[in-house]
């Protein structure tokens, strides 16, 4: 014990909120192998809140109102449980769970935020909150694969056989005291310097995590709203840490990714991108992850060779899709799609990602604009490309690639209907003239955007 | 906090419902309990009020001035009782059985013989005879072999059970707007749900959130809807083991622990269903269908009952509200149907997951596409309508009408009801597309091919009911439409059809 009682005297002498979460982490460090044994060791229950009491607040140098300190020992008390489940676990104890580890962090969580509500703890201990929030998503995400591993179905009074509902009860659970945490944050009255709201983007961005992983994203939107209808009483974003700020920011990203919403989430996963540490490896490959998918729905580019070499991850993903993109190669994109087919889905690019096949087709229907070749040349004038390009032709280059036997042919109205969509999309300039079976494009230039043809 | 029902149970994955955590509309008809009998059938209160002078007070009876003893009294209030209430019959065939049964015990001084706490209920009599002149066994079980319901539905001309105003001899532009197919087909519920609802419209979400708490609370609820006297259970306590007989029951939602008393057994249910089968291919009447098929899923459920017959039940009930176009009752059993196949119960999982996918396409849940593809195996990739369901979804992604109209025009199962739902729609896409892209313009017949249309005439009532009747021109004997005018107009339309879809029951 003695080892975190001097922790936490000292954090909060110094009024340092990191080296107070470290208190908190319920793991043994390599510096010391026993700080959770010898803390669970120290005393009983007991003697455990007098023992707390004496060892956390007798002495010199800590000045800390009465209620103030009675919450703090509840928290340790807390702690001591939890601590005392979590070393029963290591040990292969046989009545450990990862549930009753869950519970007993539960209930300190409590313990804390009853401490921000009822003894007003300061805010510079909101590292505190962050890390008790932190492992009780941990815990409850063991809790909940326990209680899979062990599979009972309840009933309860419902009309229907199958309610699908326990499979993240713990998370579930845990998601209410975290968003408990964020009201704690977000509606915090006292003057901005010592508010608690500067923790509200960091709750957030755990609070997001909690609702992907138990697949109610929809979930995010409601606390986008409280985000914003307090907006005018927050500190503008660029203020609050960086670390708080590229989260908050790939998750806003990610949510109007799912929503199709590519222009959006394009902008704030650009913003995370920028401002993600650069040693940070494994967040900035998440980043991309959905900012390529994006750049390619919008802005119809692809990622460059140097970028994707640095991401093996992504190389593998993104490169044969690519390639193929680049070269109008259909049968191959279709085979790269169907390859990654599991993946994308569960990385939830799939849906964009498929409609790279615009820009494939788009890059091939170039190609035979430019095979095409240029008009009778005229005395005096520069060469003109033939603009007027039958649609057999269109669908002869659809043909490449394909093995050409009677089910794959493809027949004229089809490649009609492809054109049309192209041109729909602006990725083609031009018009089809059906009786006549001919495709006029746009001269000057103009006939493929973006191209130079 | 911890009792309460977390917001994401509410909504579960709707992640276009707005704000979860204020307007979590529950997937069912919210129904006040019912704690006593003057609540229910507001449409006579004459009779309730004077339960215990019961109907009779108007009769020829009452000329008589009968003291009626305990056990008639006891025996009208029986035929009131909600529970005991039968779809089926309704409460004034049921006071005229009433009044008969009545009568004729006075007329023939039996009123003292009758053993009245076991005399049949007038309902219960009303529908053994009923069920005497229906008893005719000559129907098939159609709804196992995945087939569309209606004699001649299959494959394309199941198109011939749908409110088509296609009356040959007026032209196209003369006839009404096209209705709203989704708005024919959806049931509403039953018109007692219907005053119900109304009357709590005001109090709704929060206050029968409110209740909904208190009776899931569980082992305190109290068990006053029930006229007989068996004791308690409790509540969560294993299964309960049903001993009606009765083949029909109405649906009542739960209030509290269920009462075997009126819960059928696993070898009745067998037979309900049966029953059920055969009504809905006789009577087609969807909202008594409805409803009997929501009180046996109840049925299952309180005797934990999960097997084959329960995905059967699920899969019937799924393809009847499908081809009623009723998708809130749909995706409740295509919910259910999800888990149940999951456990590998048998039934038609490749079926139904291809519905999945064309559903999601309806209601344009990218997310829940999203889940939906993933759940799709390469095994299940093989099943022919899965494949189908699969390319239509790529159709669209990439816009490719053509391909997407050849697809609905081949359509395994009942998918076609799917797909009506939304043809409309990407119709109109591919019009905006079409539009931009051909110049001066495209002959009506090259619209009716490539969009799956019946006839030409089919055609030009859907472009003059979206647009209008200037965009057609008739040039050397073939009707033409202008799409250099006609861009802008389609592109409206298109995006009035693709507001997001909001469905009753989405879970």
């Amino acid at each position: 014990m003695s080892t975190l009682a001097a922790e936490f005297r000292n954090a909060y002498i110094h009024g340092s909120g990191p080296a107070l979460a470290t208190v908190f982490t319920p793991i043994a460090t390599t510096n010391s192998p026993h700080r959770l044994s010898s803390f669970y060791d120290f005393t009983n229950a007991q003697y455990l809140t007098q023992d707390l009491a004496s060892s956390l607040f007798h002495g010199k140098g800590l000045k800390v109102s009465k209620a103030e300190q009675t919450a703090w020992v509840n928290v340790f008390a807390a702690y001591w449980e939890a601590v005392g489940e979590v070393l029963k676990f290591e040990d292969g104890h046989s009545e450990a769970s990862a549930a009753a580890i869950f519970k007993a962090w539960k209930k300190m969580a409590m313990a804390l935020n009853k401490g921000y509500t009822d003894a007003g703890f300061p805010a510079w201990t909101l590292p505190c909150m962050y890390t008790v929030g932190k492992f009780l998503r941990t815990f409850a995400i063991k809790a909940d694969n326990e209680a899979a591993s062990q599979s009972s179905t309840t009933f309860g009074v419902l009309d229907d056989v199958a309610a699908d509902v326990e499979k993240n009860a713990y998370l579930e659970d845990g998601a209410r005291i975290i968003n408990r945490m964020f009201t704690l944050c977000l509606t915090d009255r006292a003057p901005i310097e010592d508010s608690r709201k500067w923790g509200i983007y960091n709750i957030t961005s755990l609070l997001f995590k909690t609702y992907f992983k138990i697949n109610s994203v929809g979930l995010t939107k409601n606390l986008l709203r409280a985000i914003n209808a307090q907006s005018h009483e927050l500190p503008p974003l660029e203020s609050f840490p960086k670390s708080h700020i590229v989260t908050f920011e790939y998750y806003i990203g990610v949510i109007h990714f799912l929503d199709e919403n590519y222009t959006e989430a394009e902008k704030h996963l650009s913003t995370a991108w920028r401002m993600c540490h650069r040693q940070a490896i494994k967040n900035r490959e998440l980043i991309l992850m959905y900012l390529i998918p994006c750049h390619l729905v919008t802005t119809h580019t692809l990622p460059s060779k140097q970028l994707l070499a640095s991401f093996p991850q992504l190389e593998l993903f993104f490169r044969p899709l690519s390639n193929c993109i680049r070269k109008g190669d259909l049968v191959g994109f279709d085979a790269a799609m169907a390859a990654g087919e599991e993946e994308f889905v569960k990385r939830r690019i799939y849906l964009p990602l498929e409609r790279g096949r615009d820009i494939a087709l788009r890059n091939l229907f170039r190609k035979v604009f430019i095979a095409g070749g240029f008009e009778e040349p005229k005395e005096g004038q520069p060469p003109v490309r033939r603009s007027r390009i039958p649609v057999v032709e269109f669908a002869a280059a659809l043909r490449i690639g394909t093995h050409a036997t009677g089910r794959t042919r493809i027949d004229i109205d089809e490649v009609e209907c492809l054109l049309s969509n192209l041109i729909y999309k602006g990725l083609m300039k031009g018009y089809i003239a059906r009786e006549r079976g001919f495709v006029v494009l746009s001269k000057n230039n103009a006939a493929f955007p973006g191209t130079g043809v | 906090m911890s009792s309460s029902i977390p917001p994401w149970r509410a909504t579960a994955s709707a992640p276009s419902t707005a704000g979860a955590f204020t307007t979590a509309t529950p997937a069912y008809i919210p129904v006040q309990a019912r704690r006593s009998l003057n609540h229910h059938n507001k449409s006579n209160p004459s009779t309730l009020n004077g339960a215990y002078q019961p109907a009779m007070s108007t009769t020829d009876t009452a000329q008589t001035r009968v003291e009626f003893s305990p056990a008639i009294r006891t025996y009208v209030q029986r035929c009131f009782a909600p529970e005991n209430q039968i779809a089926s019959v309704s409460t004034a065939e049921m006071q005229e059985k009433l009044r008969e049964v009545i009568t004729n015990a006075a007329k023939n001084d039996r009123l003292n013989a009758i053993d009245w706490e076991r005399l049949q209920l007038p309902q219960i009599i009303i529908q053994n005879e009923r069920n005497k002149i229906l008893a005719n066994p000559s129907v098939s079980s159609w709804a196992m072999s995945g087939q569309p319901a209606s004699p001649g539905d299959a494959s394309r001309k199941r198109k011939s059970t749908e409110h088509q105003q296609t009356e040959p001899d007026s032209p196209p532009w003369r006839k009404t707007n096209n209705r709203n197919r989704f708005e024919d087909r959806v049931t509403y519920p039953t018109t007692e749900k219907k005053s119900r609802m109304a009357l709590d419209a005001s109090s709704k979400s929060k206050a029968n959130l409110e209740m909904r708490k208190k009776r899931f609370e569980g082992a305190g609820a109290t068990y006053g809807n029930s006229a007989t006297s068996s004791p308690q259970p409790e509540v969560d306590q294993g299964p309960v083991v049903g001993r009606c007989e009765k083949l029909e029951k109405n649906y009542f939602r739960l209030t509290s622990a269920p009462n075997p008393d009126t819960v059928r057994p696993l070898s009745v249910l067998k037979m309900t269903l049966d029953l059920l089968k055969k009504k809905w291919k006789k009577e087609g009447n969807y909202g008594y269908i409805c409803d009997q098929f929501k009180s046996l899923r109840q049925d299952l459920t309180v005797q934990h009952i999960r097997d084959e017959f329960t995905v059967s039940v699920y899969e019937i009930h799924a393809r009847i509200a499908l081809e009623k176009g009723d998708l809130g009752e749909y995706n409740q059993c295509q919910t259910q149907l999800r888990v149940l196949y999951s456990q590998q119960l048998g039934g038609h999982p490749t079926e139904f997951k291809a519905y999945r996918i064309l559903y999601f396409i309806y209601t344009r849940n990218w997310t829940a596409m999203n889940d939906a593809l993933a759940d799709v195996t390469a095994e299940d990739k093989k099943d022919p309508a899965v494949k189908h369901a699969l390319n239509v979804r790529s159709a669209l992604a990439l816009g490719n009408y053509h391909r997407f109209f050849m697809l609905y025009l081949d359509t395994p199962n009942m998918g076609a009801y799917l797909m009506d739902m939304f043809v409309d729609r990407e119709r109109l896409s591919a019009l905006a597309a079409i539009c931009r892209a051909y110049k001066p313009d495209v002959t009506i017949r090259f619209i009716t091919e490539e969009l799956g249309f019946e006839s030409d005439e089919q055609t030009a009532r859907f472009v003059i009911d979206h647009s209008s009747a200037e965009l057609l021109e008739e040039k050397s004997g073939t009707v033409r439409l202008l799409t250099g005018k006609a861009g802008g107009l389609f592109e409206q339309a298109k995006a009035e059809a693709h507001r997001v879809v909001d469905i009753k029951g989405q879970i």
